[in-house]
């Protein structure tokens, strides 16, 4: 039986082309303060925590950590006492299709990427692989950014816009809900951030994983309302824009997700994140296969 | 030639509750009041003892996106708009948020040529001096380096 190799822009690249050649660890005694100011500072969302013989214990994420506050840790507490491990590993020379298939199995949202002699060299995450994708995609000679000048028309159809690739639920809250509640939302249905929403259902602000570590390493309470740690206003996007569009404004803007409506800039109906846009691994349009090949190397 | 005898003892601190925007007021402030470019702060507690560090890089490197190399490629954008949006998001930031709080810090007597070698080693321009828990004063690289260098001018 003839096996079928579906096969997408990425096919053929290799970890070493999309990861970051940066680690940011801890090692296992600093304490959860310590934790919280690096993913802060270095905008990542999870730290890689060392023993004392230097080797990879755990993996710290913010989840993790969202999970120490809604525990009411102190932040004074080491680190260990929260991580999850082993740290799950990635060769440089491994096919970047096979690293995202296992990123997905596992349910993680990064890979640790480990060289001879099992040195850590860097980590593979979502986000550096969509703008892997997002740089090819505008490199290619079919891609909309060039309409302009290529005047081929008719392929509006191939482009991929947001409302096909967003994820169509989005949990909401009220600006008077308890950060307790807000965690229990955000755990429950394992995303990145929840709305808040006014009693009409009109968007007020957006309170993300950041937010909640932020408040956190603050001392805010479990009890305070949402309102007061929330960021406002929601930039929401229409759900046909084109793909490539709501992509290059994530990465100009630095978010890892972008609320949608449907007319109604107030009204969301979907949030697109980097990890939808890894799924479908495009950075544009889905005839890719072909243009593939017309990129020079 | 002791740490004491170059250090500065007239320094501006941060407090780790202070804001990001407060923090770059706090700069501006100081080097205008100092005659000469602050790039880095001391961060004190209310106990007074030193908790970390924030410098104008530690700032930079917090606004500047992550996929900062795809600006370079984007020629049709009001970038403008982009990046004040992103400066939004640094109010609610504090300055305990994203100092460096691994800090290297010198004693009184501690000797300029120790001082040189610790600031070339660990790529560090300005070193808190302390005393038992106590900030005494800090040593800038540019008072160090005139005075190592002062008789050639």
């Amino acid at each position: 039986m003839p096996v079928v190799q579906p096969r997408s822009v990425l096919s053929g690249m290799l970890v070493k082309e999309a990861m970051r050649r940066q680690v940011v660890q801890l090692p296992a005694g600093a304490s959860i303060a310590k934790g919280i100011n690096h993913l802060l500072k270095f905008k990542v969302n999870a730290l890689l925590i060392m023993d004392e013989g230097q080797q990879p214990a755990g993996v710290v994420s913010k989840t993790d950590l969202i999970g120490a506050f809604y525990a009411g840790l102190p932040t004074d507490t080491p680190l260990e006492d929260v991580m999850t491990g082993p740290p799950l590993i990635c060769y440089p020379d491994d096919e970047l299709e096979s690293a995202l298939d296992r990123m997905r199995s596992r349910g993680v949202h990064r890979l640790y990427v480990t060289g001879t002699e099992a040195a850590l060299v860097g980590t593979l995450s979502y986000t550096d692989v969509v703008a892997l994708l997002y740089r090819y995609c505008r490199a290619c000679p079919k891609s909309i950014s060039r309409r302009a000048s290529s005047e081929e028309p008719g392929d509006e159809g191939r482009r991929l816009t947001v409302k096909e690739v967003m994820t169509s639920s989005v949990v909401s809250f009220p600006e008077n809900a308890a950060l307790a509640q807000v965690i229990e939302g955000l755990t429950a249905h394992r995303f990145g951030a929840v709305l808040i929403c006014s009693g009409q259902g009109e968007s007020r602000g957006v309170i993300s994983k950041t937010d909640l570590i932020r408040a956190y390493h603050h001392g805010v309470s479990l009890e305070a309302e949402a309102g007061t740690i929330m960021t406002a206003p929601v930039v929401a996007w229409d759900q046909s824009a084109f793909l490539w569009e709501a992509l290059r404004q994530m990465f100009l803007k630095d978010v890892q997700r972008l609320f949608v409506h449907a007319g109604d800039p107030v009204r969301i109906t979907g949030v697109l994140s980097l990890s939808d846009a890894a799924r479908v691994r495009s950075g544009s349009c889905r005839a890719c296969i072909p243009s593939r090949f017309m990129v020079p190397a | 030639m002791r740490a004491r005898d170059i250090m500065d003892i007239r320094f501006h601190t941060l407090r780790p509750g202070q804001s990001i925007t407060d923090a770059v007021k706090a700069f501006h402030t100081a080097s205008t009041e100092e005659q000469k470019k602050i790039f880095g702060m001391m961060v004190i507690d209310e106990q007074d003892r030193l908790v970390g560090m924030l410098s104008m890089y530690d700032i930079l490197l917090f606004v500047r996106p992550k996929h900062a190399g795809l600006w370079g490629e984007i020629e049709d954008l009001p970038l403008e708009g982009a990046f004040d949006e992103l400066l939004e998001r640094v109010k609610p930031v504090r300055v305990a948020d994203i100092m460096t709080t691994d800090v290297v810090t010198i004693g009184p007597d501690t000797h300029v040529l120790v001082i040189a070698d610790l600031m070339i080693k660990r790529h560090i321009r300005r070193l808190p001096v302390v005393d038992g828990t106590e900030v005494v004063g800090i040593v800038y690289i540019s008072d160090l380096f005139y005075h190592l260098l002062k008789k050639l001018f």
